[in-house]
């Protein structure tokens, strides 16, 4: 009899506590991993690290990580596809691609993802529990600007006409500018012209100019993180794209001293590194403005760095070789050239070993560099002026000399933006800058091995808009 | 020896006191009811006292007892008896197997009901119908077992997970695969393979072994699936393992052999047809380019000056051996009843390092503590490793530069694996060479050599598995128990990968290990009342209620480290000169609150109604909406068994039940933190921390509801010769939780937020009949088929109804939109090859014909009508229509087993019809890359040959065969009848065997895939690259094919 009475109090415990024991956090599981959206501006700390998100965001491979600057090359002649890989470019460069192709609708995604980032800081940053300092604020507010406009021009570069082609006129981008947490219907929005997103990146970078701080106590930071001559060197480079020379002077001025030597006077002190080849080894010389930083625990992603693309095998995967035809033949090029030195020869093809690094291929991606700066302002100055502007012819020298390349003279302005343009083909070769200044210059895109020519009238001539975009967004329109 | 002198003592004061009583003796003999057998054991007990015997090897017993008392006879699985002593002094009793068979019982969760009573769509599956066939699963082995089940076999890869569909697809974004029920457990189904480096398929259905499994029981209606509530909506597979049956212990001994090789591959061309073939494509390039010609492809001589002409299959595929044995030991006795088990398998498989090896033991035991407690457990441990290539032939891997289900379609036959001094060939690029020695390709050969990825790298798979639950039942009276039950799922899955240096994926990295460990846990705790009685002798009614807690934690963490130190190194514990980032990480948790209950009546086993309910809580929802109520209803009708139908009718019809049932279910697959918006951290250059947003979470989400009706009849005739079942059924699913998409440009984290937007339905007609068609003493033939119809609608998706596109990797064939079918194909509309000019026609979006040539001079259009000319190229965005559906129209299985004397023979067919499949891979076989093609390219347009079926060769053209965005060339008709299997037994004669001193032994000899009736050109119409992907059904892109695998085994009976 025992034994039942213990097992019926067994049975009843059990039963009473199955039915008690509703755990109170069974159904509140906090995740461990991720912090909730509530809790993402609680403290300093956060905050600053959502500005290193912001980053983090057009650091992604395929923006300004990596296949950005590689589409904006392999657009262009200098490269030959050696892989016949859809996944590396190959309709980029055999200008095959369309709106559904995977390089057109991830880099839009990557942007925009970057882009909403920015807005949502700058929606939410300034009603933050965390307590920081105003000043900081303002910086931090500067550099969410300083990147949306950088996003953008960079969007505009690709998918759209180039201001150049008629003021602007052309259809430009959905320009968002709110930020969008998925609650609501904001899915339509008209593309805005070229000209309105270059106004809204120009009123971009003028806030980003006067709220960023003028250095960082770290080289680091001043190459990772935007300054005032960060904002200042990427107007010049927007003024270069829309054609507005005069204004492009203005801005340049302020960070190129009328005479050499050239070193910006306010702010990061950037100048011409003595060596060339070191630029892309160092990464923080004060050449570099703008650098998208790499590291073993922070990689550009597969298939998506430089080094992958150029360099041969067994280093590189050897993606594209460099145009025999292209600018590596031109006799301006010539073999003495430091820059002719970071070319190689693997058999019968020439590569481009610019960015040396092996796998994981951690090279930093140079996103502006201060002869950047010195070869659009020489431009900008040789355009404006009526005959052959020696200051113009300054600089280009003062960039061709740093690389032992022989000092030009040329006779007419023709020649002269002639050279600053053959000269940018030689010193950004591999930097993503040829297919900008094809388009901003209303040229055809050369043809190369068995691609052949394509026209400023054709639709290849800038990418069309991803269908992604098209098929939820009801007021956005493709591309002629 | 002291416990046994105890005991023996213990008994003689026993006896002393039935001496002591000076009643009479009474003696007998308790046979069995089956056979006439003895049954030694049988508890032989005076009522309302402790006094009590137990019979003996015999079955004979002796006991004194007084002539007012009455003896009860008990045994495990057999009815008790009760006789009254009287003047009898010789008691002879016969006791019948346990009021129904267990064959008879269908699980239902929390409970059993007899088949008879059922009056929900339930299929049982007997384990005996799957055992001793080789698969890695049970689950790969039910295709055509059951009605309106659907089970494909997604490609040749072992222990690759079938895709199962209950009464068609019940989800768009959630998973459709049906929940899984062990031993009244719910365990973990998810494919772990999935969840780690990728390419190593892990169904964690094949831990558990299919020779232990007694039936499985398949839930289909809301009335029957109701009582797991909102996890039902995909039905439910309750499997129910052995348990030791009454008599003596039993021994049994099974084993089989296996060789198995691919079923069906594709003719290629060889070298001396490829060097041509792509010669012509590059002078028809240059040609139409206006540029010089010059050959790529060149005959290459090995050094006796043969000509190198590889076929890349030899150095691929293989014929795997594969073996497989199991023993149990099971009986019971008065009190216990035990089953022990043993199994291990090892299996080949096709692709060559293919490996599953498994080992398992389990032990179900269940013990009577007291009269009314019973304590019981269920114990299984199983291990396994598996080797897995990169076979390209697993969602999300399909596009694989190393994938071994495409390399050796698209590599240069003219160029050999090894050189003549014996290495490897490849270059130095990382490549299979084109140029190497005498070697003249001047284009690519291929992209990697498959053997140097064979030989060196590394995919493995180690799980361990310990499912297994604890039970005790206490009866407070006979009709009234409660029951407690504790379980266990506990899976982890130890997945390393390694990339060698010298060649493929590892090349540019010098070799890369990854290691990954993935843990799963689970705990389960059920409580629950059974209540049943019968009224008057005609109402019979049961009750259940109850509660369910149940804990999950899955989490993993991995390393990834690059650049090996030494060639030597193979393994992530060996030395390298990079960490890299860990690949996967991730820790997560959900819990689930559940209150249940159920009630049953029958009316004189005429008239029956059922009703479950369910409330559940997840902890995935957001606060104050984590509950929901699901329910279930059913009634039948037995006409059989009133009274006017059997004068009438019951002679002819032995059987007629009605039913219906209608409910509402759910489906739990939200992800564990879908109500929050998140941000997550990382970093930026290494160093900084980064954080961003990454989830757009909805506080609104609720589960997706299923709203199932069925409406069936159940049938016999010539007393039950003739059995079958017909069904109709809606699911009318609401509330389907969508990435609701939202523009690109908002920039919010995967482009979508998750809403409760959809719905659809699926509806059909299943039939099932099974019947003894010859039934001789010496030659029987049984014979079951069925039949089940599907039709799926989208009725509504995300705001606006917006289309939802199911990608393959790299491509998008699918699309999901309202008013058609889940997953239908969407490709551009090609209408054959314009004999005027060798292009491939297509049909742009306003139903234009245009036609495409890859090469052109400077300034012309690569598109243009078929005039001349320009049109606007054709895009897979603007152009695209939906081409047909992946649901197949109708499927079933017909299963035949026929017995002569002491052979057996079974043979099981199944089809499926009424369905479409998108042929990828044949885009690939006409690609005019370096590729290698399909011998049928032969046939392409040229001058001397305009009606040929393939368009003009152009070198590098990807567009013209559908690589570059699918089209509708590729979009073939799927209908196949395929012989699953024949299996040919014997069993050796009783003579024989008694000699041996066994009880049973059977040889026999099988083939699976025997044979497949189908007009679809790729290797097999059943294949599902993306596995189980509701979005992208019916793709066959890059996957290894099918297998066939001939077996002979024995199996014995001790």
């Amino acid at each position: 009899m025992k034994n039942t009475i213990y097992t019926k109090l067994l049975v009843t415990a059990l039963l009473a506590l199955s039915i008690s024991s509703c755990k109170e956090d069974l159904l509140d599981p906090v995740p461990k991993t991720s912090v909730s959206d509530l809790s993402a501006y609680d403290t300093p700390d956060r905050i600053e690290s959502l500005v290193n998100g912001l980053y983090r965001g057009v650091k992604n491979g395929n923006f300004l990580g990596g296949r950005y600057f590689i589409y904006n090359d392999i657009r262009g002649e200098e490269f030959l596809n050696q892989t016949n890989n859809g996944v590396t470019g190959l309709q980029t460069w055999n200008f095959t691609i369309n709106a559904s192709s995977n390089e057109v609708n991830n880099l839009w995604s990557s942007a925009y993802a970057a882009i909403n980032n920015m807005n949502l800081f700058l929606d939410k940053v300034d009603a933050a529990p965390a307590k920081i300092a105003t000043d900081k604020v303002a910086n931090y507010k500067g550099e969410a600007r300083f990147l949306r406009a950088l996003s953008y021009f960079s969007l505009l570069n690709i998918y759209a006409q180039p201001y150049t082609k008629d003021n602007g006129a052309s259809l430009g981008l959905p320009l968002r500018l709110k930020g969008e947490t998925g609650a609501g219907n904001s899915n339509n929005l008209k593309r805005s012209t070229v000209a309105e997103v270059y106004a809204q990146i120009l009123d971009d970078l003028n806030f980003a100019e006067t709220n960023l701080p003028a250095s960082y106590a770290l080289q680091d930071l001043n190459v990772t993180r935007a300054h005032k001559n960060t904002a200042i060197a990427l107007k010049v480079k927007v003024y270069l794209a829309m054609g507005k020379y005069a204004e492009l002077a203005t801005e340049a001025a302020k960070i190129v001293p009328a005479a050499a030597p050239f070193k910006a006077a306010t702010g990061v002190g950037h100048e011409l590194n003595a060596n060339f080849a070191a630029i892309f080894t160092n990464y923080r010389t004060l050449e570099s403005i703008l650098s998208m930083p790499m590291a073993t625990n922070d990689v550009p992603g597969t298939q998506n760095q430089l080094a992958f693309y150029y360099l041969p095998g067994p280093t590189g995967g050897g993606e594209f070789s460099l145009n025999p035809t292209g600018i590596y033949g031109s006799a301006s090029f010539a073999d003495t050239d430091d820059r002719k030195k970071l070319t190689s020869t693997s058999g019968t093809r020439i590569y481009l070993t610019k960015f040396p690094g092996a796998s994981p291929y951690i090279d930093w991606v140079p996103v502006m560099r201060y002869a950047e700066v010195l070869l659009s302002y020489a431009e900008a100055k040789a355009r404006l002026a009526t005959g052959v502007d020696a200051s113009a012819v300054a600089l280009l020298n003062a960039v061709r000399g740093r690389s032992k390349g022989s000092v030009l003279a040329p006779a007419t302005k023709a020649d002269l933006i002639t050279a600053i343009l053959t000269e940018r083909r030689i010193e950004f070769l591999g930097e993503g800058v040829r297919s900008f200044d094809i388009t901003r210059t209303g040229s055809p895109f050369p043809a190369k091995g068995p691609v052949n020519a394509v026209s400023p009238s054709q639709s290849e001539y800038v990418w069309p808009i991803p269908t992604t975009e098209l098929a939820v967004n009801k007021d956005c329109v493709q591309n002629p | 020896m002291k416990k046994k002198k105890l005991l023996l003592s213990m008994l003689g004061l026993l006896f002393s006191f039935a001496v002591l009583a000076q009643s009479k003796r009474v003696t007998g003999k308790v046979t069995s009811s089956d056979d006439g057998s003895a049954l030694p054991g049988v508890s032989v007990q005076v009522k309302g006292t402790t006094k009590g015997t137990q019979t003996n090897n015999d079955g004979n017993f002796a006991i004194d007892v007084n002539a007012n008392e009455t003896l009860v006879f008990s045994f495990i699985g057999m009815q008790t008896s009760e006789v009254p002593v009287g003047g009898k002094t010789v008691i002879n009793v016969t006791l019948a197997n346990d009021g129904v068979q267990l064959e008879q019982l269908v699980v239902v969760g929390y409970g059993t009901q007899n088949r008879k009573d059922v009056t929900s769509a339930v299929s049982t599956i007997k384990g005996d119908a799957i055992k001793s066939i080789p698969a890695q699963s049970f689950d790969q082995l039910l295709s055509g077992k059951a009605a309106g089940v659907n089970i494909n076999i997604p490609n040749g890869l072992l222990n690759n997970p079938p895709v199962i569909r209950v009464r068609g697809f019940n989800s768009i974004t959630s998973s459709s695969y049906p929940l899984i029920v062990v031993d009244g457990v719910i365990v973990f189904s998810q494919d772990a393979g999935s969840v780690g480096p990728g390419g190593i398929a892990a169904n964690p259905l094949s831990d558990i072994n299919p020779n232990d499994i007694e039936t499985i029981d398949i839930l289909k209606d809301a009335a029957a699936t109701a009582i797991y509530g909102s996890r039902a909506a995909n039905g439910v597979l309750v499997i129910t393992t052995k348990k030791g049956k009454a008599g003596k212990a039993t021994i049994t001994y099974d084993s089989n052999f296996g060789w198995t090789k691919p079923y069906r591959t594709f003719d290629l061309l060889n070298a001396s047809e490829y060097i041509m073939m792509k010669n012509e494509a590059e002078k028809n390039r240059a040609t139409l380019a206006g540029q010089t010609y010059s050959p790529l492809y060149f005959e290459n001589l090995d050094p006796n000056g043969k000509p190198y002409d590889t076929n890349w299959y030899d150095y691929v595929f293989q014929t795997g051996f594969q073996q497989s044995h199991n023993i149990n030991i099971s009986g019971a006795t008065p009190k216990s009843s035990y089953y022990f088990s043993g199994g291990y398998t090892n299996q080949e498989g096709f692709l060559k390092k293919n490996t599953f090896e498994r080992k398992n033991a389990r032990l179900n035991i269940s013990h009577n503590v007291t009269e009314k407690l019973i304590f019981g457990a269920n114990v299984t441990y199983s291990s396994s490793d598996a080797f897995a290539p990169n076979s390209g032939s697993l969602q999300g891997t399909n596009f694989n530069t190393g994938g071994l289900g495409r390399v050796p379609l698209v590599t240069a036959p003219n160029v050999p694996a090894f050189l003549p001094d014996g290495s490897y060939n490849i270059n130095t690029t990382g490549a299979l060479a084109n140029t190497p020695g005498n070697l003249l390709n001047k284009d690519r050969s291929g992209f990697y050599n498959p053997v140097v990825l064979l030989d060196l790298d590394k995919a493995t798979a180690q799980t361990d598995r310990f499912l297994s639950n604890i039970y005790a039942t206490y009866n407070f009276t006979k009709n009234l128990s409660f029951r407690t039950d504790y379980g266990i799922d506990n899976q982890t899955v130890d997945s390393r990968t390694f990339n060698n240096p010298i060649h493929g994926d590892g090349f540019a990295a010098k070799g890369v290990a990854s290691n990954y460990l993935y843990k799963s846990t689970r705990w389960t705790w059920q409580n629950y009342v059974n209540y049943n009685q019968k009224f008057a002798d005609k109402h019979t009614v049961s009750a259940t209620l109850g509660t369910e807690q149940q804990y999950t934690k899955r989490n993993m963490w991995s390393g990834s480290r690059q650049t090996v130190a030494d060639p030597f190194f193979d393994t992530y514990e060996g030395n390298y000169t990079v960490n890299n980032n860990p690949p996967f990480n991730f820790f997560t948790e959900n819990g689930f609150q559940s209150y249940f209950g159920r009630v049953t009546y029958d009316f004189a086993k005429r008239y029956y109604f059922t009703a479950s309910l369910r409330r559940d809580g997840l902890s995935a929802l957001a606060a104050g909406k984590k509950f929901g109520n699901f329910y279930g209803v059913s009634a039948g009708w037995n006409l059989s068994e009133e009274t006017f139908f059997k004068d009438a009718l019951g002679d002819k019809i032995s059987t007629l039940k009605l039913r219906t049932s209608y409910g509402k279910v759910g489906n739990a697959g939200i992800s564990d933190y879908a109500s929050l918006s998140l941000y997550d951290f990382s970093n930026y250059g290494g160093s900084a921390p980064a954080l961003y947003f990454s989830q757009a979470g909805n506080p609104d989400l609720k589960w997706e509801t299923s709203t199932k009706l069925d409406i069936g009849l159940n049938f016999g005739f010539l007393k039950d010769r003739i059995t079958g079942e017909l069904t109709y059924y809606k699911n009318n699913i609401d509330g389907l939780i969508l990435n609701s998409p939202l523009s690109p440009s908002m920039g919010v984290p995967g482009n979508s937020v998750a809403k409760n937007v959809g719905s659809m339905y699926n509806q059909g007609v299943e039939f099932s009949i099974s019947g003894a068609v010859i039934n001789n003493k010496a030659f029987r033939w049984n014979t079951t088929l069925n039949f089940a119809t599907q039709k799926n609608e989208v009725t509504a998706l995300a705001e606006g109804n917006s289309d939802i596109f199911g990608v393959t990797q790299l491509e998008t064939a699918n699309i999901t939109r309202v008013g058609y079918a889940l997953g239908s194909l969407y490709v551009v509309e090609t209408r054959g090859v314009n004999p005027a000019t060798g292009q491939r026609i297509y049909v742009n979006g306003k139903g234009q014909e245009v036609q495409y040539s890859h090469a052109v001079a400077t300034g012309k259009s690569r598109w243009t009508f078929l005039d001349g000319t320009t049109a606007p190229a054709i895009t897979a965005a603007a152009d695209s229509k939906i081409m047909g559906n992946t649901i197949p129209k109708f499927y079933g299985g017909w299963d035949n087993n026929f017995s002569y004397k002491k052979f057996d023979l079974s043979i099981s067919l199944i089809y499926s019809a009424g369905f479409y499949v998108y042929n990828g891979t044949k885009a690939g076989l006409h690609d005019q890359r370096f590729w290698n093609n399909a011998s049928d390219i032969l046939d392409r347009w040229t001058e001397t040959n305009t009606n040929g079926s393939w368009p003009r060769v152009v070198y590098g053209d990807n567009i013209s065969n559908g690589s570059s965005f699918p089209i509708s060339n590729n979009v073939e008709k799927g209908d196949f009848i395929k012989c699953r299997n024949i299996a040919l037994g014997y069993n050796l004669p009783a003579n024989v065997i008694n000699k041996i001193k066994l009880t049973n032994a059977r040889v026999f000899a099988q083939v699976t895939n025997a044979f497949m009736l189908t007009k679809y050109s790729g290797t097999d119409p059943e294949t599902s690259s993306n596995g189980n992907s509701n979005l992208a059904p019916g793709i066959d892109r890059n996957s290894i094919p099918q297998a066939r695998t001939l077996s002979c085994g024995l199996s014995l009976t001790f």
